[in-house]
């Protein structure tokens, strides 16, 4: 769903700004990472389960949400290729699709039942 | 009238092969071109390349470069990195739009020509000699620019490189 969410803000940020960032974010690379950090979320959320128990596992979503935030100077400090053009846009696309694999969790994870 | 006609004829003929002489050695930059800087960081290149060449190989007396940069053009890839090169920090492009270099004079070397002129970049004018080849209509060089010289961002020395290499890549048609 996170990968959904950025394939459609993608398109949305291609429309708004005629942008083409397709040579680094592209449908088979939003795909992937996303698939990558919401498996990554889910067994460190495995792990967490295994010490935390009950109201702590709050500890483990303001983490999630902290390095979400944290993240988003990965994509403003990042140096595109040279063959793509208006770079100052790239930020733009980028960040709020960092917070897009944790928003789905949030969102989803009420869904399946686990034994906390 | 008729005994005018020849040497006017003659003179219209040498004036017209005089400006054919010139033509023949006038290109144009074609697209394509690349002007990148590189000093380990920063490192990125420059699209807005604009100006008058006037190389004849045969004559390197009536050759010519008169070429500026366009410094808002600048990209590193990184688009916070565009905005603090063109702040007044570092090239102050709102001061200084344009990179120029005009050159004096054109001579050939050993492994190709070297063009010296005046190199005006940020405010300060400054002779340099430009090694470059001429090979299949592409004009190829590469120099390397002191920023400290040039009075960019003199304060911080070692905040980036000061020695930028910049490697030309100029393809032109007639």
């Amino acid at each position: 769903m996170a990968a959904l969410a950025a394939i459609i803000y993608n398109r949305i940020h291609i429309f708004a700004t005629e942008a083409d960032f397709s040579a680094v974010v592209n449908t088979a690379s939003i795909i992937s990472l996303n698939l990558i950090a919401c498996l990554i979320i889910s067994i460190a959320y495995y792990f967490f389960t295994r010490f935390a128990k009950g109201s702590k596992i709050i500890l483990f979503h303001i983490l999630l949400a902290v390095l979400s935030f944290a993240a988003v100077v990965v994509p403003i400090s990042i140096s595109l290729p040279l063959t793509v053009k208006n770079p100052e846009l790239f930020p733009g696309l980028a960040v709020p699709m960092i917070f897009f694999p944790a928003l789905a969790w949030f969102t989803f994870k009420p869904l399946f039942k686990f034994d906390e | 009238m008729k005994k005018a006609i020849f040497p006017l004829l003659a003179a219209v003929i040498i004036m017209i092969s005089a400006f054919t002489f010139f033509q023949s050695v006038d290109w144009k930059i074609s697209s394509g071109y690349s002007v990148k800087f590189d000093g380990g960081d920063p490192k990125g290149e420059f699209t807005g390349l604009k100006g008058t060449i006037l190389f004849d190989a045969n004559n390197l007396a009536a050759s010519k470069f008169d070429c500026t940069i366009d410094v808002g053009t600048i990209n590193t890839g990184n688009g916070m990195q565009n905005t603090h090169a063109k702040s007044d920090k570092w090239l102050d492009a709102a001061k200084y739009p344009v990179i120029r270099f005009t050159s004096k004079t054109i001579n050939k070397t050993a492994t190709g020509y070297e063009a010296v002129g005046t190199l005006d970049f940020h405010g300060v004018q400054k002779e340099i000699t430009l090694p470059f080849t001429f090979v299949n209509n592409v004009f190829a060089g590469a120099f390397e620019v002191n920023r400290m010289d040039y009075n960019i961002n003199k304060e911080e020395p070692k905040h980036g490189a000061s020695v930028i290499k910049i490697t030309l890549n100029v393809p032109v048609t007639k």
